[in-house]
């Protein structure tokens, strides 16, 4: 009986070193596989990610919850920077969750901030977006932030005009979307629609601050216009005299301009006649 | 009176079943472990809570009822007290629907512990309960009542393992019918398109009792619905029970 329990402790022992043992020899051998590099073909890491549409299938009535664990998924997968090529199928990661749960707007939102910040790719944010809105045509964010991505990323004031403009379609949209929009516009060239636009707002204002806001804004429309016509004046003045006049008075006399104009609040613009240069007395958002 | 006793005493029973804890443990477990989870995300976290709660009653609800359904008529036969029973002035429908509804009580008590422990995780973190989440349990109970009708017809003909796998099959076409109509749009020949369209209507659609959706996104749901919902779950349910009872009547214990 002693022999016999001492052999069964032996063998214990036994078991217990060779586990250990082992440990240590697969973790060696572990860690020396992990140092091999491996080539990876392009976006190995989720080529096999299956489309929404199969997904929706497999989900089994569990979509949302299929749409939320890729969800948290995606946001791990793109915060690890040893995949270099993680950007290159983020929309279609992002299209996925849509398909899965197409009411779920934060993917959308966070995969657009994602391209941007991460990816530096405006073009494939605005893809993601447009995903999302299309799925969400009531969610106004989706189309707000798209507007904001053309006009502060991509300088496409055109491009960030219909956003704004789509967004304001869309109810419960904040009351600043058409003040973007008219922004939008005057930055995209289209001086008239931007004067009607900051004129309506001005005259539809429910606040003083918002009219106040619109005025700067038609002050800024006018001023710019006007400076515009008074520098082609003075030019066309030059090359008829051979200087600059004295003053913007001179050029009244002259045939090339009716009536010198006078800013918003009826101040004269302010001319150098060493430089020809003119300007507004004020900074529209000083006034 | 019978149908009560026989209940009474199913409930007993699988309420020493140690599966049905160990499934009430993982339920709960991933219940409070959704909380955890909304931690991870970038947004809307209480969409991550309710998606993850309402999924986990759901999937454990079903399988509980499939687990325990498929072998509760087995291990009667297996052990030989069906003649005892059967040798008493008792009807073969009463000890199916005797069977049958003590499995739902158990069912129900369990939804509601799940239920509570899920409320109590949304409330602890946004401080008010939606009343659709409350709709989008009822509507998982009443599916979970037609799987459990649809174990014990299972149970009554075949061995626990093919009656379980039978039961899920059950289910997962349950969740896919709604597919069906992809496919009537494909078929080119008007036979075909008949015959998947019978399919479609035949087969049971278990989206009816799924307002998952509605309840986290806070849609509206016509107020039709309920009642067509639950009568044809319902339905389906007596249909099913009907024909295990049938099947069971049919069987030569001897």
């Amino acid at each position: 009986m002693g022999k016999k329990a001492a052999f069964e402790h032996r063998e214990t022992v036994f078991i217990v070193v060779l586990i250990l043992v082992a440990a240590v020899f697969f973790s060696a051998l572990k860690a020396k596989t992990d140092t091999i590099i491996r080539e990876k073909a392009p976006g190995a890491s989720i080529i096999y990610v299956p489309s929404g549409k199969f997904l929706r299938f497999a989900a089994f009535g569990y979509s949302n919850l299929a749409a939320d664990l890729i969800y948290l998924w995606s946001i791990q997968y793109f915060s690890t920077p040893s995949i270099d090529d993680r950007f290159d199928h983020l929309d279609q990661i992002y299209s996925i969750i849509g398909e899965l749960d197409p009411l779920y707007g934060d993917p959308f939102e966070v995969g657009a901030l994602i391209a941007i910040y991460d990816a530096r790719n405006p073009g494939l944010a605005l893809k993601i977006l447009d995903i999302g809105a299309e799925k969400n045509p009531a969610n106004w964010i989706l189309p707000f932030n798209a507007g904001h991505i053309a006009m502060m990323n991509m300088k496409d004031f055109e491009l960030a005009e219909k956003y704004f403009a789509k967004c304001m379609q869309i109810p419960g949209s904040p009351e600043f979307v058409p003040r973007l929009r008219a922004n939008a516009l005057f930055r995209k060239g289209d001086v008239k629609t931007a004067w009607d636009t900051w004129l309506d707002i001005y005259n539809t204002a429910q606040d003083e601050r918002t009219r106040k806001i619109a005025s700067n804004h038609l002050y800024n429309i006018k001023q710019t216009l006007d400076i515009e016509r008074l520098k082609e004046v003075l030019i066309k003045y030059r090359g008829k005299y051979g200087f600059w006049p004295k003053s913007l008075d001179l050029l009244a006399g002259t045939g090339l301009i009716g009536e010198i104009p006078k800013d918003l609040d009826g101040r004269d613009y302010v001319y150098d006649p060493e430089t020809g240069e003119v300007k507004a007395p004020i900074l529209p958002w000083k006034r | 009176m019978k149908i009560g006793a026989i209940a009474g005493i199913t409930f007993k029973e699988a309420k020493r079943d140690r599966i049905l804890y160990l499934l009430f443990f993982f339920g709960a477990a991933s219940i409070v472990f959704s909380r955890v989870l909304a931690i991870l995300t970038v947004g809307d976290r209480v969409k991550i809570i309710k998606d993850v709660g309402l999924a986990s009653i759901n999937i454990f609800g079903v399988l509980m009822a499939v687990l325990i359904g498929t072998s509760l008529v087995y291990k009667e036969i297996d052990k030989k007290t069906i003649f005892t029973l059967l040798a008493k002035p008792l009807h073969r429908a009463q000890f199916i629907l005797g069977k049958f509804l003590g499995l739902v009580l158990i069912l129900f008590v369990m939804t509601a512990a799940m239920s509570a422990i899920f409320l109590a995780v949304v409330y602890l973190h946004v401080f008010m309960i939606d009343w659709k989440l409350l709709v989008a349990i009822t509507y998982i109970f009443i599916e979970l009542v037609l799987i459990t009708a649809v174990a014990v017809l299972f149970s009554t003909f075949s061995t626990p393992i093919l009656s379980s796998i039978f039961s899920l099959a059950f289910y997962l076409i349950g969740h896919l019918s709604w597919s069906m109509e992809l496919l009537i749009q494909k078929a080119r020949s008007p036979l075909t398109r008949g015959f998947l369209r019978f399919l479609y209507l035949a087969l049971p659609d278990l989206e009816n009792f799924n307002f998952k959706t509605e309840a986290v996104h806070g849609l509206a749901i016509p107020s039709s619905i309920y009642a067509w919902s639950v009568l044809y779950g319902i339905c389906y349910t007596a249909f099913l029970l009907g024909l295990a009872v049938l099947i069971f009547r049919r069987r030569d214990f001897v």
